[in-house]
Protein backbone atom coordinates (compact mmCIF):
# COMPACT_ATOMS: atom_id res chain seq x y z
CA UNK A 1 0.00 0.00 0.00
CA UNK A 2 1.37 3.41 -0.51
CA UNK A 3 2.71 5.43 1.97
CA UNK A 4 -0.06 8.37 2.08
CA UNK A 5 -2.73 5.90 1.80
CA UNK A 6 -1.56 4.27 4.74
CA UNK A 7 -1.28 7.42 6.86
CA UNK A 8 -5.00 8.83 5.83
CA UNK A 9 -5.96 5.37 7.27
CA UNK A 10 -4.35 5.75 10.52
CA UNK A 11 -5.46 8.58 10.77
CA UNK A 12 -9.27 7.98 10.38
CA UNK A 13 -8.89 4.80 12.94
CA UNK A 14 -7.18 7.02 15.33
CA UNK A 15 -10.43 10.03 14.61
CA UNK A 16 -13.19 6.98 15.26
CA UNK A 17 -11.69 5.11 18.53
CA UNK A 18 -10.99 9.13 19.79
CA UNK A 19 -14.79 9.20 18.38
CA UNK A 20 -16.28 6.61 20.55
CA UNK A 21 -14.52 6.90 23.35
CA UNK A 22 -15.69 10.68 23.54
CA UNK A 23 -18.73 9.70 23.09
CA UNK A 24 -19.27 6.80 25.66
CA UNK A 25 -17.99 9.44 28.01
CA UNK A 26 -20.87 12.29 27.34
CA UNK A 27 -23.74 10.29 26.83
CA UNK A 28 -25.52 9.20 29.98
CA UNK A 29 -25.49 5.16 31.08
CA UNK A 30 -29.60 5.03 30.37
CA UNK A 31 -29.83 7.22 27.50
CA UNK A 32 -31.69 4.90 24.92
CA UNK A 33 -32.59 1.98 27.44
CA UNK A 34 -36.46 2.92 26.15
CA UNK A 35 -36.02 5.39 23.57
CA UNK A 36 -34.21 8.32 22.17
CA UNK A 37 -33.85 9.53 26.04
CA UNK A 38 -32.59 9.54 29.45
CA UNK A 39 -34.32 6.48 30.79
CA UNK A 40 -33.36 7.71 34.60
CA UNK A 41 -35.60 10.17 34.09
CA UNK A 42 -38.69 8.56 34.44
CA UNK A 43 -37.52 7.70 37.50
CA UNK A 44 -37.00 11.15 38.42
CA UNK A 45 -40.27 12.24 37.22
CA UNK A 46 -41.52 9.66 39.47
CA UNK A 47 -39.88 10.17 42.45
CA UNK A 48 -41.00 14.04 42.62
CA UNK A 49 -42.87 14.97 46.35
CA UNK A 50 -46.15 14.65 46.44
CA UNK A 51 -48.32 17.69 47.93
CA UNK A 52 -51.48 16.95 48.17
CA UNK A 53 -52.51 13.96 50.54
CA UNK A 54 -56.58 13.38 49.41
CA UNK A 55 -59.45 14.06 51.23
CA UNK A 56 -59.23 10.14 52.64
CA UNK A 57 -56.23 10.36 54.33
CA UNK A 58 -58.06 13.09 56.42
CA UNK A 59 -60.52 10.60 57.55
CA UNK A 60 -59.17 7.16 57.11
CA UNK A 61 -57.27 7.46 60.73
CA UNK A 62 -59.26 8.65 63.54
CA UNK A 63 -57.64 12.35 63.52
CA UNK A 64 -60.37 14.20 61.62
CA UNK A 65 -62.86 11.07 61.40
CA UNK A 66 -66.12 13.36 62.71
CA UNK A 67 -65.60 16.52 60.34
CA UNK A 68 -64.73 14.19 57.77
CA UNK A 69 -68.10 11.95 58.06
CA UNK A 70 -70.11 15.13 58.18
CA UNK A 71 -68.56 17.19 55.25
CA UNK A 72 -68.66 13.58 53.02
CA UNK A 73 -72.25 13.53 53.20
CA UNK A 74 -73.14 16.94 52.62
CA UNK A 75 -73.32 18.57 49.41
CA UNK A 76 -69.49 20.03 49.44
CA UNK A 77 -68.37 16.38 49.51
CA UNK A 78 -66.94 17.25 45.88
CA UNK A 79 -64.99 20.35 47.32
CA UNK A 80 -61.92 18.20 48.88
CA UNK A 81 -60.46 18.91 52.08
CA UNK A 82 -57.39 20.43 50.70
CA UNK A 83 -58.83 22.91 48.32
CA UNK A 84 -59.65 25.07 51.37
CA UNK A 85 -57.11 23.76 53.96
CA UNK A 86 -54.20 23.76 51.79
CA UNK A 87 -51.91 21.26 50.62
CA UNK A 88 -51.06 18.83 53.62
CA UNK A 89 -49.13 15.65 52.47
CA UNK A 90 -46.59 16.58 54.81
CA UNK A 91 -49.00 17.45 57.64
CA UNK A 92 -50.03 13.17 57.23
CA UNK A 93 -46.61 12.59 57.75
CA UNK A 94 -45.97 14.72 60.57
CA UNK A 95 -48.70 16.06 62.48
CA UNK A 96 -45.97 18.86 63.77
CA UNK A 97 -46.04 20.54 60.64
CA UNK A 98 -49.53 22.23 60.06
CA UNK A 99 -50.92 23.22 56.63
CA UNK A 100 -51.69 26.98 56.25
CA UNK A 101 -55.24 28.25 57.59
CA UNK A 102 -57.77 27.85 55.55
CA UNK A 103 -58.84 31.04 53.44
CA UNK A 104 -62.09 31.69 55.27
CA UNK A 105 -62.39 35.32 53.33
CA UNK A 106 -65.71 35.98 51.73
CA UNK A 107 -63.79 36.42 48.07
CA UNK A 108 -62.60 32.60 48.63
CA UNK A 109 -66.17 31.44 48.49
CA UNK A 110 -66.64 33.81 45.52
CA UNK A 111 -64.51 32.02 43.80
CA UNK A 112 -67.14 29.28 43.15
CA UNK A 113 -69.97 31.22 44.30
CA UNK A 114 -70.40 34.65 43.31
CA UNK A 115 -72.92 35.76 40.16
CA UNK A 116 -70.99 35.31 36.60
CA UNK A 117 -72.03 35.48 33.32
CA UNK A 118 -70.01 32.54 31.86
CA UNK A 119 -70.64 30.04 35.00
CA UNK A 120 -73.77 27.31 34.21
CA UNK A 121 -77.03 28.72 35.05
CA UNK A 122 -78.20 26.06 37.38
CA UNK A 123 -74.85 26.07 39.54
CA UNK A 124 -75.64 27.89 42.88
CA UNK A 125 -74.64 31.54 42.74
CA UNK A 126 -75.20 34.52 45.01
CA UNK A 127 -75.36 38.29 43.65
CA UNK A 128 -72.43 39.80 46.66
CA UNK A 129 -74.19 43.31 46.32
CA UNK A 130 -76.96 42.26 47.23
CA UNK A 131 -76.78 39.23 49.43
CA UNK A 132 -74.78 38.50 52.61
CA UNK A 133 -73.91 42.02 53.86
CA UNK A 134 -70.41 41.98 53.47
CA UNK A 135 -70.27 39.20 56.28
CA UNK A 136 -67.92 36.17 55.97
CA UNK A 137 -70.27 33.64 54.60
CA UNK A 138 -69.32 31.04 57.39
CA UNK A 139 -71.23 33.24 59.40
CA UNK A 140 -74.48 31.94 58.10
CA UNK A 141 -73.39 28.89 56.25
CA UNK A 142 -71.30 26.03 57.40
CA UNK A 143 -68.45 25.15 55.06
CA UNK A 144 -68.57 21.71 56.14
CA UNK A 145 -72.18 20.96 55.59
CA UNK A 146 -73.83 23.88 53.32
CA UNK A 147 -77.38 24.88 53.90
CA UNK A 148 -79.48 26.90 52.07
CA UNK A 149 -82.21 29.63 54.00
CA UNK B 1 -4.24 1.29 -14.78
CA UNK B 2 -5.97 -1.80 -15.98
CA UNK B 3 -8.09 -4.17 -13.03
CA UNK B 4 -9.18 -7.46 -14.10
CA UNK B 5 -12.91 -8.44 -13.59
CA UNK B 6 -11.58 -11.13 -10.97
CA UNK B 7 -9.31 -8.09 -8.69
CA UNK B 8 -12.48 -5.81 -9.29
CA UNK B 9 -15.13 -8.03 -7.81
CA UNK B 10 -12.70 -8.93 -4.98
CA UNK B 11 -11.79 -5.77 -4.10
CA UNK B 12 -15.01 -4.96 -4.08
CA UNK B 13 -16.59 -7.25 -1.75
CA UNK B 14 -13.83 -6.55 0.59
CA UNK B 15 -14.99 -2.98 0.51
CA UNK B 16 -19.01 -3.84 1.16
CA UNK B 17 -18.18 -6.22 4.10
CA UNK B 18 -15.58 -4.30 5.56
CA UNK B 19 -18.09 -1.17 5.93
CA UNK B 20 -20.95 -4.03 6.78
CA UNK B 21 -19.07 -5.27 9.79
CA UNK B 22 -17.46 -2.07 10.76
CA UNK B 23 -20.70 -0.15 11.15
CA UNK B 24 -22.57 -2.74 12.79
CA UNK B 25 -19.44 -2.84 15.32
CA UNK B 26 -19.71 1.30 15.83
CA UNK B 27 -23.52 0.63 16.30
CA UNK B 28 -23.19 -1.50 18.91
CA UNK B 29 -20.55 0.20 20.84
CA UNK B 30 -22.40 3.26 20.06
CA UNK B 31 -26.01 2.46 21.78
CA UNK B 32 -27.22 0.54 24.41
CA UNK B 33 -29.19 -2.39 23.66
CA UNK B 34 -32.76 -1.29 24.18
CA UNK B 35 -35.69 -2.54 25.44
CA UNK B 36 -33.97 -5.47 28.00
CA UNK B 37 -35.40 -4.16 30.52
CA UNK B 38 -39.57 -3.04 29.71
CA UNK B 39 -40.62 -1.20 32.65
CA UNK B 40 -38.63 1.37 35.16
CA UNK B 41 -40.26 -1.22 37.64
CA UNK B 42 -40.82 -0.34 41.47
CA UNK B 43 -44.33 -1.81 41.41
CA UNK B 44 -45.88 -0.10 38.30
CA UNK B 45 -45.77 -1.34 34.76
CA UNK B 46 -46.16 1.32 32.33
CA UNK B 47 -46.70 -1.22 29.43
CA UNK B 48 -50.51 -1.61 31.68
CA UNK B 49 -51.35 1.97 31.50
CA UNK B 50 -52.31 4.50 28.82
CA UNK B 51 -53.34 7.54 30.60
CA UNK B 52 -55.97 10.00 29.54
CA UNK B 53 -58.16 13.07 30.23
CA UNK B 54 -61.41 14.58 29.50
CA UNK B 55 -62.53 17.56 30.45
CA UNK B 56 -66.51 18.48 30.68
CA UNK B 57 -66.51 22.50 29.69
CA UNK B 58 -70.37 22.75 30.14
CA UNK B 59 -69.85 21.61 34.20
CA UNK B 60 -66.78 24.15 34.54
CA UNK B 61 -67.46 26.89 36.90
CA UNK B 62 -64.32 28.75 36.82
CA UNK B 63 -62.72 29.01 40.09
CA UNK B 64 -59.50 28.13 39.22
CA UNK B 65 -58.80 26.05 42.11
CA UNK B 66 -57.09 23.51 39.43
CA UNK B 67 -54.48 26.11 38.33
CA UNK B 68 -53.70 27.18 41.91
CA UNK B 69 -53.42 23.07 43.16
CA UNK B 70 -51.12 22.50 40.11
CA UNK B 71 -48.87 25.30 40.78
CA UNK B 72 -47.90 24.36 44.68
CA UNK B 73 -48.51 20.75 44.11
CA UNK B 74 -45.75 21.33 40.86
CA UNK B 75 -43.67 24.02 42.66
CA UNK B 76 -44.80 26.55 39.17
CA UNK B 77 -42.67 29.98 39.77
CA UNK B 78 -46.63 31.09 41.79
CA UNK B 79 -45.59 34.80 40.79
CA UNK B 80 -44.95 34.25 37.45
CA UNK B 81 -47.40 33.88 34.59
CA UNK B 82 -46.38 30.77 33.79
CA UNK B 83 -49.09 27.75 34.02
CA UNK B 84 -49.04 24.13 33.60
CA UNK B 85 -52.98 24.06 33.05
CA UNK B 86 -55.25 26.91 33.08
CA UNK B 87 -58.77 28.07 32.55
CA UNK B 88 -59.99 30.26 30.01
CA UNK B 89 -63.09 32.45 29.87
CA UNK B 90 -64.46 32.71 26.28
CA UNK B 91 -67.68 35.35 25.99
CA UNK B 92 -69.07 35.98 22.69
CA UNK B 93 -70.93 39.54 22.88
CA UNK B 94 -74.24 40.54 21.04
CA UNK B 95 -72.29 42.57 17.91
CA UNK B 96 -70.11 39.24 17.22
CA UNK B 97 -67.18 39.76 18.74
CA UNK B 98 -65.18 36.73 20.68
CA UNK B 99 -63.37 38.22 23.91
CA UNK B 100 -61.17 35.26 25.15
CA UNK B 101 -58.73 35.97 28.67
CA UNK B 102 -57.44 34.29 31.77
CA UNK B 103 -56.14 36.68 34.00
CA UNK B 104 -53.64 35.14 36.42
CA UNK B 105 -54.42 31.57 34.71
CA UNK B 106 -57.77 31.80 36.62
CA UNK B 107 -55.85 31.56 39.95
CA UNK B 108 -57.91 34.60 41.18
CA UNK B 109 -60.81 33.51 39.73
CA UNK B 110 -62.57 36.16 37.13
CA UNK B 111 -64.70 39.55 37.30
CA UNK B 112 -67.34 40.17 35.12
CA UNK B 113 -66.03 43.78 33.46
CA UNK B 114 -68.66 43.20 30.51
CA UNK B 115 -72.20 43.80 31.50
CA UNK B 116 -74.56 40.93 31.22
CA UNK B 117 -76.52 42.64 28.60
CA UNK B 118 -73.80 42.70 25.49
CA UNK B 119 -73.15 38.73 26.54
CA UNK B 120 -74.75 36.39 23.87
CA UNK B 121 -73.16 33.66 25.61
CA UNK B 122 -70.33 32.89 27.64
CA UNK B 123 -68.63 29.81 29.45
CA UNK B 124 -64.80 28.85 30.58
CA UNK B 125 -62.16 26.35 28.71
CA UNK B 126 -59.90 24.45 30.98
CA UNK B 127 -56.89 23.78 29.21
CA UNK B 128 -53.69 21.75 30.10
CA UNK B 129 -50.99 19.70 27.95
CA UNK B 130 -52.77 17.41 25.17
CA UNK B 131 -50.14 14.82 25.58
CA UNK B 132 -50.17 14.09 21.92
CA UNK B 133 -49.24 10.84 20.32
CA UNK B 134 -47.53 12.75 17.58
CA UNK B 135 -46.04 15.41 20.20
CA UNK B 136 -44.37 18.43 17.99
CA UNK B 137 -42.57 19.40 21.39
CA UNK B 138 -40.72 15.58 21.50
CA UNK B 139 -40.12 16.03 17.44
CA UNK B 140 -37.78 19.35 17.73
CA UNK B 141 -36.06 18.71 21.00
CA UNK B 142 -32.55 18.46 19.87
CA UNK B 143 -30.92 16.85 22.71
CA UNK B 144 -33.74 13.93 23.70
CA UNK B 145 -34.87 15.77 26.68
CA UNK B 146 -38.72 15.36 26.19
CA UNK B 147 -40.47 12.14 25.51
CA UNK B 148 -43.07 10.13 25.60
CA UNK B 149 -43.37 7.42 27.74
CA UNK B 150 -44.73 3.82 27.49
CA UNK B 151 -48.08 5.15 29.04
CA UNK B 152 -48.38 7.55 27.31
CA UNK B 153 -47.05 11.38 29.28
CA UNK B 154 -45.10 13.38 27.28
CA UNK B 155 -41.82 14.39 30.18
CA UNK B 156 -38.93 16.66 30.29
CA UNK B 157 -35.43 15.72 30.85
CA UNK B 158 -34.58 18.46 33.84
CA UNK B 159 -31.35 17.23 33.98
CA UNK B 160 -30.61 17.03 30.50
CA UNK B 161 -32.43 19.70 28.90
CA UNK B 162 -30.58 22.83 27.66
CA UNK B 163 -33.35 25.31 27.95
CA UNK B 164 -33.10 26.40 24.25
CA UNK B 165 -36.74 26.46 24.33
CA UNK B 166 -37.92 24.87 20.82
CA UNK B 167 -40.47 22.82 22.03
CA UNK B 168 -42.02 25.90 23.46
CA UNK B 169 -42.41 27.41 20.49
CA UNK B 170 -43.46 24.22 18.97
CA UNK B 171 -46.07 23.29 21.25
CA UNK B 172 -49.43 24.35 19.26
CA UNK B 173 -51.15 24.62 22.35
CA UNK B 174 -49.40 27.00 24.75
CA UNK B 175 -48.94 24.00 27.14
CA UNK B 176 -44.93 24.71 28.10
CA UNK B 177 -43.47 27.28 29.46
CA UNK B 178 -39.76 28.45 30.88
CA UNK B 179 -38.95 27.51 33.82
CA UNK B 180 -36.96 30.37 35.61
CA UNK B 181 -35.85 28.56 38.55
CA UNK B 182 -34.92 25.05 37.47
CA UNK B 183 -33.31 27.10 33.58
CA UNK B 184 -35.19 24.41 31.73
CA UNK B 185 -38.33 23.98 29.45
CA UNK B 186 -41.66 22.82 31.67
CA UNK B 187 -44.75 21.21 31.22
CA UNK B 188 -47.67 19.66 32.75
CA UNK B 189 -46.71 15.66 33.40
CA UNK B 190 -50.16 14.89 34.58
CA UNK B 191 -48.78 14.69 37.59
CA UNK B 192 -46.38 11.54 36.40
CA UNK B 193 -45.25 11.48 40.62
CA UNK B 194 -48.61 10.89 41.68
CA UNK B 195 -50.68 8.77 38.74
CA UNK B 196 -47.84 6.28 38.84
CA UNK B 197 -48.86 5.85 42.58
CA UNK B 198 -52.39 5.62 42.23
CA UNK B 199 -53.33 8.99 42.65
CA UNK B 200 -55.18 11.49 40.88
CA UNK B 201 -53.58 14.63 39.12
CA UNK B 202 -53.66 17.42 41.37
CA UNK B 203 -55.47 19.40 39.24
CA UNK B 204 -58.52 16.69 38.71
CA UNK B 205 -58.55 16.17 42.43
CA UNK B 206 -59.23 20.07 43.10
CA UNK B 207 -61.85 20.49 40.77
CA UNK B 208 -65.00 20.81 42.64
CA UNK B 209 -67.69 20.09 39.92
CA UNK B 210 -65.87 17.05 37.85
CA UNK B 211 -65.23 19.44 34.82
CA UNK B 212 -61.72 17.30 34.86
CA UNK B 213 -61.79 13.25 35.02
CA UNK B 214 -58.50 11.51 34.69
CA UNK B 215 -58.09 7.67 34.11
CA UNK B 216 -56.79 4.91 32.14
CA UNK B 217 -57.27 4.43 28.36
CA UNK B 218 -56.49 0.97 28.84
CA UNK B 219 -58.98 -0.01 31.36
CA UNK B 220 -62.71 -0.25 29.31
CA UNK B 221 -64.19 0.17 33.11
CA UNK B 222 -62.44 3.36 33.56
CA UNK B 223 -64.49 6.97 34.18
CA UNK B 224 -62.64 8.12 30.85
CA UNK B 225 -63.63 4.93 28.65
CA UNK B 226 -67.19 5.60 29.68
CA UNK B 227 -67.58 8.95 28.79
CA UNK B 228 -65.59 8.63 25.84
CA UNK B 229 -68.25 5.80 24.49
CA UNK B 230 -70.99 7.39 25.37
CA UNK B 231 -70.77 11.39 25.16
CA UNK B 232 -69.81 13.42 21.85
CA UNK B 233 -66.09 14.19 22.31
CA UNK B 234 -63.72 16.59 20.40
CA UNK B 235 -59.99 17.12 20.54
CA UNK B 236 -58.48 20.88 20.33
CA UNK B 237 -57.04 21.47 16.71
CA UNK B 238 -57.63 18.27 15.44
CA UNK B 239 -56.53 19.13 11.97
CA UNK B 240 -53.08 19.19 13.17
CA UNK B 241 -52.68 15.64 13.36
CA UNK B 242 -51.31 15.70 16.93
CA UNK B 243 -53.54 13.06 17.77
CA UNK B 244 -54.17 14.71 21.62
CA UNK B 245 -54.77 12.29 24.14
CA UNK B 246 -57.23 15.47 25.98
CA UNK B 247 -60.69 15.21 25.38
CA UNK B 248 -63.36 17.55 25.69
CA UNK B 249 -66.80 17.52 25.79
CA UNK B 250 -68.99 20.53 24.72
CA UNK B 251 -66.43 22.22 23.10
CA UNK B 252 -67.47 25.41 21.15
CA UNK B 253 -66.22 26.21 17.57
CA UNK B 254 -64.60 29.32 19.12
CA UNK B 255 -62.16 27.44 20.98
CA UNK B 256 -59.24 27.49 19.85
Amino acid sequence: MQPHLKRVIILLVIALIAFIFIRSLIVPDSFGQYGWYRGESVIDNRNLQVGYAGSSSCGEENCHKTIYSIWVGSRHKAVNCEICHGPSNDHVNNVRIMPEPANESREYCGLCHFERAARPANFPQIDPETHGENLRCAYCHNPHKPWFV
Amino acid sequence: MKISRREFAKTGFRVIIGAAVSSTIIESIVTNSIAAEVSPGGGYDWKEHLWGYVVDTRKCIGCGRCANACKLENHVPFDEPVYRTWVERYRVLKDGEVKIDSPNGSINGFEDDIPAEEIKKAFYVPKICNHCEIAPCVQVCPVGATYETEDGVVLVDYDYCIGCRYCIQGCPYGARYFNTEKRTADKCTWCYHRITKGLLPACVQACPVGARIFGDLKDPESEVNKILDKERINVLKPDLGTKPKVYYVGLDREVR
